[in-house]
């Protein structure tokens, strides 16, 4: 058995910004398969919980069943405890109905319109069995008075009249986004190649001041600017470059080819991640990585497949009738 | 009305076995893996990481249709290695590499947090 070589990479992170549903950060030093991939778990694959079976049993709203219903699915639920959960098709506590504790989380609204005023139904009025999972709610703001502010009062599922009535029990399971879309957790998640701006210094001199401020205001986003004092050209915000080709079109209509050569570096990204509020968006790409090792390790090849191979097994060398 | 159940894209069903390996007839050191109900997500990675390995001489991946839900590898290898061991050794060091970088992005995380406090 000759050396074990290894081909691994060795990936560098710095995050710019990070908030509890956002985050802004540099990945180094891979490839943009693995980003790619990454990106792709993130959106599809990180399993989080949201309702999936409701049982009406009063609605005299204006919104029919299964539009509720669908309301009902489409509310993001705090998925932290989602990764530990089995999906209900896996689950052998409950009798294959899929409303255990370890599969489920069970959920009741029971509100009825009494005054005069119009009743918002949100998703406040959700009142779960498990308190660590509830449905999220962004708009814990409160005002400088002290009071709640007036956007704190959940998601918005149904407006009743009066006399009008809604009695349901929900249940949430865990899924991944592939299943449905309720279940993504990312509410955006994108990656940019980092852009390398080199700028020409000796055609950029042959420019006078005014030509100078044309060609950067000739660039849709703010890359470039003539700096005040020395008069030259300075890249502000390399990231903000979209790859329109405006400046450099702009460069040649002038007569100055190869004023600015612009790359896109293949080993290094910029994450965007935004999450719904249901999983931290740390921890979505924590998440990720979790799965993408879960599937790979799936895929990898079982033992019996290497043996039974008549080339290169030892069993397969038995077969042909004793090998070495 | 012919439309497949939705976990058909991801669950294996019962009796299906997740990777199979098929040796090429006529080329020397070439073999296909047939992964079933993957897709892009892993074929692009495990393509990207073979093609790192001096001994793979070919390797590439296609989804022979976007309703049938399988993922097709094929690898040729010089005759120093075994298109399954090119392929395990791709699996193993992108383990390795999803482990470091698991463990950086924890570590920066940690510290930015420590910043605010």
């Amino acid at each position: 058995m000759d050396t074990v070589t290894s081909y691994t990479r060795f990936p560098t992170v710095r995050i710019r910004e990070l908030k509890d549903d956002y985050i802004k950060f540099e990945l180094k030093d891979t490839d943009p398969s693995i980003a790619n991939a990454l990106r792709r778990i993130m959106i599809a694959e990180v399993p989080t919980l949201a309702i999936d079976l409701v049982e009406i049993e009063t609605n005299s709203s204006v919104l029919n069943d299964e539009f509720l219903s669908h309301r009902l699915g489409l509310i993001p639920l705090k998925s932290e405890r989602a990764m530990e959960m089995r999906l209900s098709r896996d689950c052998d506590a409950c009798d294959g109905d899929g409303s255990c504790m370890y599969c489920s989380v069970e959920f009741t609204l029971n509100v009825k319109c009494t005054s005069d005023q119009t009743l918002d139904v949100t998703s406040h009025d959700l009142i779960s069995s498990d308190p660590s999972v509830v449905p999220v709610d962004n708009n814990l703001a409160q005002d400088i008075n002290g009071f709640d502010a007036p956007e704190a009062r959940g998601i918005l599922i149904v407006k009743l009249r009066r006399g009008q009535e809604l009695k349901l029990r929900a249940i949430a399971r865990k899924g991944i986004g592939k299943d449905h879309a309720k279940w993504s957790p990312a509410a955006t998640v994108a990656f940019q190649f980092e852009p390398e701006i080199h700028i020409n210094e000796a055609l950029m001199e042959s420019l006078s001041l005014e030509e100078k401020k044309e060609w950067v205001d000739s660039c849709p986003t703010k890359v470039f600017e003539v700096d005040p004092q020395t008069q030259q050209v300075v890249v502000v915000d390399a990231e903000a470059y979209t790859y329109d080709e405006e400046i450099l079109k702009k460069a040649e209509a002038m007569g100055k080819t190869g004023l600015v050569d612009i790359i896109s570096r293949d080993d290094s990204f910029i994450f965007t991640v935004e999450s719904t509020g249901a999983i931290q968006a740390s921890q979505m790409f924590i998440n990720a990585i979790e799965i993408l090792k879960t599937k790979l390790d799936a895929v990898r090849l079982s033992f019996d497949t290497e043996e039974a191979d008549d080339q290169f097994g030892e069993l397969g060398a038995h077969m042909r009738g004793g090998g070495m | 009305m012919n439309a497949p159940d939705r976990y058909e894209r991801f669950v294996v069903p019962e009796g299906m076995k997740k990777v199979a390996y098929e040796r090429d007839m006529k080329i020397m050191n070439a073999a296909t893996f047939t992964i079933q109900r993957e897709d892009h997500t892993i074929g692009n990675v495990i393509r990207m990481q073979l093609h790192r390995d001096p001994s793979v001489l070919f390797a590439g991946y296609r989804l022979p249709h976007p309703l049938q839900y399988k993922l097709v590898i094929k690898i040729q290898t010089t005759s120093q290695s075994s298109p399954m061991q090119a392929y395990n050794l791709a699996v193993t060091d992108l383990d390795k590499e999803l482990d470091h970088l698991k463990q950086v992005f924890q570590e920066e995380i940690a510290q930015k947090q420590s910043e605010y406090y």
